[in-house]
């Protein structure tokens, strides 16, 4: 496929203010409309606009896949933590450590993190099967 | 005929869970009044949704992203027994 100038600068200019808004909406969850899941999303979507406009080598510069593969472990693990935590205070699973807004603030960031590395790394495989097959 | 039969299956279905919903609204009117008044003060978030995502369903949360990690193997092993 042939790409040309308007797809190159566009997707170059737009994907920094995708991951902003993904960031924001992630941080932001608990106070505005939002949150993880969301969010995720956002980011993930801001890195396939990389990997679509640029091709996987550019993206791979910047984000390499086994740290995004790392970062999709990595998520579940410190959730599973943050959860097995309370034992150690005498409190049930996955009660509230911090004060109020912290453990949720928190949780957010994991699972935003979590949902963008899983996205990326689905849609990632899936064009790659995809291009080797043409 | 086997289709006809399916659409009534599934429509007889959606009625009786219709039903139930309409029946048993006791406890959804008490949760929704519990989490209106109490969320905020109890979560500190002022996004309800995300007080009960991370808050009051956290295990159910969990659960999702145990769904999610399963996706992301499922297409891996999918692509790489492919090549």
């Amino acid at each position: 496929m042939k790409k040309t100038n308007i797809l190159d600068v566009v997707s170059r200019k737009l994907s920094p203010f995708i991951l902003l808004f993904g960031v924001y909406l992630v941080t932001f969850g608990h106070i505005s409309p939002g949150g993880g899941f969301q969010g995720g999303v956002a980011l993930a979507s801001s890195l396939l606009l990389i990997l679509l406009a640029q091709g996987p080598r550019v993206l791979a510069s910047s984000f390499p896949i086994g740290r995004i593969s790392v970062i999709e472990v990595l998520g579940y693990g410190l959730f599973l933590l943050a959860g097995l935590g309370g034992f150690l205070l005498g409190l049930g699973f996955l009660s509230p450590l911090l004060p109020p807004p912290g453990t949720i603030f928190i949780l957010n960031i994991v699972i935003g993190a979590k949902v963008g590395a899983g996205i990326t790394l689905i849609c990632w495989h899936l064009f790659q099967e995809g291009e080797e097959q043409e | 005929m086997i289709r006809v039969f399916h659409i009534m299956v599934l429509i007889l279905f959606s009625l009786v869970l219709m039903a139930s919903l309409l029946v048993h609204r006791e406890p959804m009117e008490q949760s929704k009044a519990y989490f209106l008044e109490w969320g905020t003060r109890e979560t500190g978030a002022v996004n309800l949704v995300t007080a009960l995502y991370l808050a009051y369903r956290a295990y159910d949360t969990l659960g999702e992203t145990i769904v999610l990690i399963g996706a992301v193997t499922g297409v891996l092993v999918l692509v790489e027994r492919h090549k």
